[in-house]
């Protein structure tokens, strides 16, 4: 049976496989936005018991993984365009490959994890992971600074996402807090990203690798 | 009122934003006084926090809680100085990431839920960033980049870990809080497979932020690149904080029967930061690098002493406090030298014992009590450490130890021994301010005599926090 949750989760399946094959920035935050708003609205949609708080907390998450986060970045960005591609380490061909290889590593590893989930979603899980392992692709594979903090804010909507999956018990106030502290990181990885970006003028991450032994 | 703690300077600390620059010095050292007596009082009184399900004052967390604001009271003065003296130009953000800082990691230490825990150690990537970037240069641009990355993914993956862990108590259907004293308590009944899994994220993701090798990659960067008294809070107390979250963890799989497996985890990723450190500090030529080196060494023994279990972990809580005391007054301390010599090399400073001979003092001092010569407390707690390994019969494991110990103790006295009596292409005496010395003479001091004489409360902290992870004399 199909559930009306994995249809949504289905697109973010795609959209992973998108940010492997893509170079573009604009893109990705895209990508990072919808993935966002996917993640914020699971709860919703798979039946938690909702009080008045929690339809609170999850539109104050929606705004912020949504739209906050994504056009912080964008703007970051926006005043310095990007005048070349930057290499990645590993070829756009390759991460494709590699992406259709986490995707199905991670839709088996949650068959076999066995764990108890609060939906009957069979996408849920393996969403989840394969979200993590992109961020941590994203991040080691690639040279351009924005696509490794793209990588850490898909990360950031894996771990959100495993936390739903698992009915966390944890209060609103305190998810809030991870949720303000997840922001205040990216708002300052923006602000590292227009510095760079100003003494630089590149976003190569190569020319950040002064300080060694 | 244990939240008090770090409202007082998360509020100062948004004042100095907007206050004049001269005054946030003072303001500064104002919050660092109020601070200290703030905390003695509230190890006095040990009153239950507001919100107590987020905050609790642990012996652990006390204990990392004092020296926290010992330290940070004395690099505050050496701070106001040091301001002075060195041309920074956005003084406010400096002062004012200082005072978040301290809120931040005063929160860490009293922080008894295991997601406000997280929140804390994260905070204090966020608040001390701005710390390692005060030079706005592009050397300080990098190694800000690689902290707050770095970091960042790594305390993602402490909170993969936490998540493991409520996990672990859905699987044993447990209904607790989620707070380290509660899951203490019913730790037995927890899963042991998602425990485990949880312990390991949790020990990579806070171990990044502690230095532990091989994810210490930001930390000689950072160390170097930021201005002295910051990379003295970074040592000294920042590398503690995120200490006290594995302690915390540990506690949990102690009580639940895995202390050996988080043991033998402890023991493994504390040798390699040990040999890591004897690797790299052999041909350093920087000296903010060496230090920074040897904190990855003192984090890798307090790793090893807490996975070696039993006199060990005493042995351990007697370096962490050590540590912070000495490494924090010989990062002020190469503060002079970078403000003296104008150089961050090796080979362009020499005749130290001369030219800054006060300096001179506490520098040496501080070598000879991080590099383990009796009596210092580093020895004793290397030996306690040491000990405890042979009691519990891992002696490959200790030899390698004190394998690395001697390696280290070697390039650390040839590069120690070349700033202070090497020749030196100039040889006037260079102006020290008395207030940039005896910050550091009073935390050498502090060291020594904590050496002879343990008040008796100290004392009984130390094994109330020990005992909980199977420690004790």
């Amino acid at each position: 049976m199909i559930f009306p949750v994995d249809t949504i989760l289905s697109l973010v399946l795609l959209s992973i496989l998108f940010s492997y094959g893509t170079s573009r920035v604009p893109g990705l935050i895209k990508i990072i936005a919808f993935q966002g708003i996917v993640a914020s609205i699971v709860p919703f949609v798979i039946g938690h018991h909702m009080t008045a708080g929690g339809v609170v907390f999850t539109l104050a998450t929606l705004l912020i993984r949504g739209f906050v986060i994504p056009i912080s970045i964008y703007i970051a960005i926006k005043k310095v365009a990007i005048r070349r591609e930057v290499e990645p380490i590993v070829g756009y061909h390759a991460s494709i490959l590699c992406g259709l290889g986490v995707i199905v590593a991670a839709t088996f590893v949650s068959r076999q994890l066995n764990v108890p989930s609060i939906s009957d979603s069979t996408l849920l899980l393996p969403t989840a992971i394969a979200l993590l392992v992109t961020g941590m692709f994203l991040l080691m594979a690639r040279r351009n600074a924005i696509a490794m903090v793209i990588g850490y804010i898909m990360m950031e909507n894996g771990i959100y996402l495993t936390g739903t999956t698992f009915s966390v018990r944890v209060l609103h106030i305190v998810e809030f807090g991870i949720l303000l502290d997840v922001l205040a990181g990216v708002m300052i990885m923006a602000i590292i990203l227009q510095n760079i970006k100003q003494t630089f003028d590149d976003v190569d991450t190569a020319l950040l690798r002064t300080l060694k032994e | 009122m244990v939240e008090i703690l770090f409202l007082a300077p998360f509020i100062t600390g948004i004042f100095t934003f907007i206050l004049p620059k001269t005054t946030g010095r003072y303001l500064l050292a104002a919050t660092g006084a109020v601070h200290l007596l703030l905390s003695i009082l509230l190890w006095i009184n040990r009153p239950q926090a507001i919100f107590h399900n987020y905050f609790a004052a642990t012996p652990e967390g006390l204990l990392s809680l004092l020296v926290i604001s010992l330290v940070f009271f004395l690099i505050s003065i050496y701070t106001v100085t040091y301001l002075k003296e060195s041309e920074i130009r956005s003084e406010k953000i400096f002062t004012g990431s200082m005072l978040l800082f301290l809120s931040t990691m005063t929160m860490v230490t009293l922080s008894d839920h295991i997601m406000v825990m997280w929140i804390a150690i994260e905070a204090t990537t966020l608040a001390s960033a701005p710390l390692i970037y005060t030079h706005r240069s592009s050397a300080s641009l990098e190694a800000t980049w690689k902290y707050v990355l770095i970091c960042s993914v790594g305390i993602a993956m402490a909170l993969l870990g936490s998540v493991l862990i409520t996990l672990a108590m859905d699987i044993g259907n447990v209904d607790a809080p989620l707070s380290f004293s509660a899951l203490t308590q019913v730790a037995k009944e927890l899963d042991a497979l998602w425990l485990k899994a949880g312990f390991i994220f949790i020990l990579v993701g806070y171990g990044t932020k502690m230095g532990l090798a091989p994810m210490h990659t930001w930390l000689p960067d950072a160390h170097s690149e930021a201005p002295s008294p910051a990379s003295a809070l970074l040592s000294g107390v920042l590398l503690n904080c995120a200490y006290l979250g594995i302690f915390k963890t540990n506690k949990i799989m102690f009580a639940a029967g895995l202390g050996d497996f988080s043991g033998t985890i402890l023991i493994v990723f504390g040798l390699i930061s040990i040999m890591a450190a004897a690797t790299f500090i052999l041909k350093q030529n920087e000296y903010k690098r060496m230090l920074a080196y040897s904190s990855i060494e003192n984090m890798g023994i307090i790793a090893f002493g807490t996975g070696i279990g039993g006199i060990g972990v005493y042995g351990a809580v007697i370096c962490m406090i050590h540590h912070s005391l000495i490494k924090s007054s010989l990062f002020l301390s190469s503060g002079n030298i970078l403000l003296g010599y104008g150089n961050r090399f090796i080979e362009n400073t020499g005749e130290l014992v001369s030219r800054m001979p006060k300096t001179f003092v506490a520098f040496f001092g501080g070598f000879a009590g991080v590099s383990g010569f009796p009596p210092f407390g580093i020895f004793i707690g290397e030996m306690f450490i040491i000990v405890g390994a042979f009691q519990s019969g891992h002696y490959t494991a200790a030899g390698l130890f004190i394998l690395s110990l001697c390696v280290i103790f070697a390039g650390f006295a040839n590069q120690v021994m070349k700033i202070s009596f090497d020749t030196s292409t100039e040889t006037d005496r260079l102006k020290e301010k008395a207030s940039m010395v005896w910050p550091q003479y009073v935390l050498l001091t502090t060291s020594l005599i904590l050496c002879f004489f343990i008040p008796d409360t100290l004392y009984q902290t130390i094994i109330d926090a020990v005992t909980a992870i199977g420690g004790g004399l």
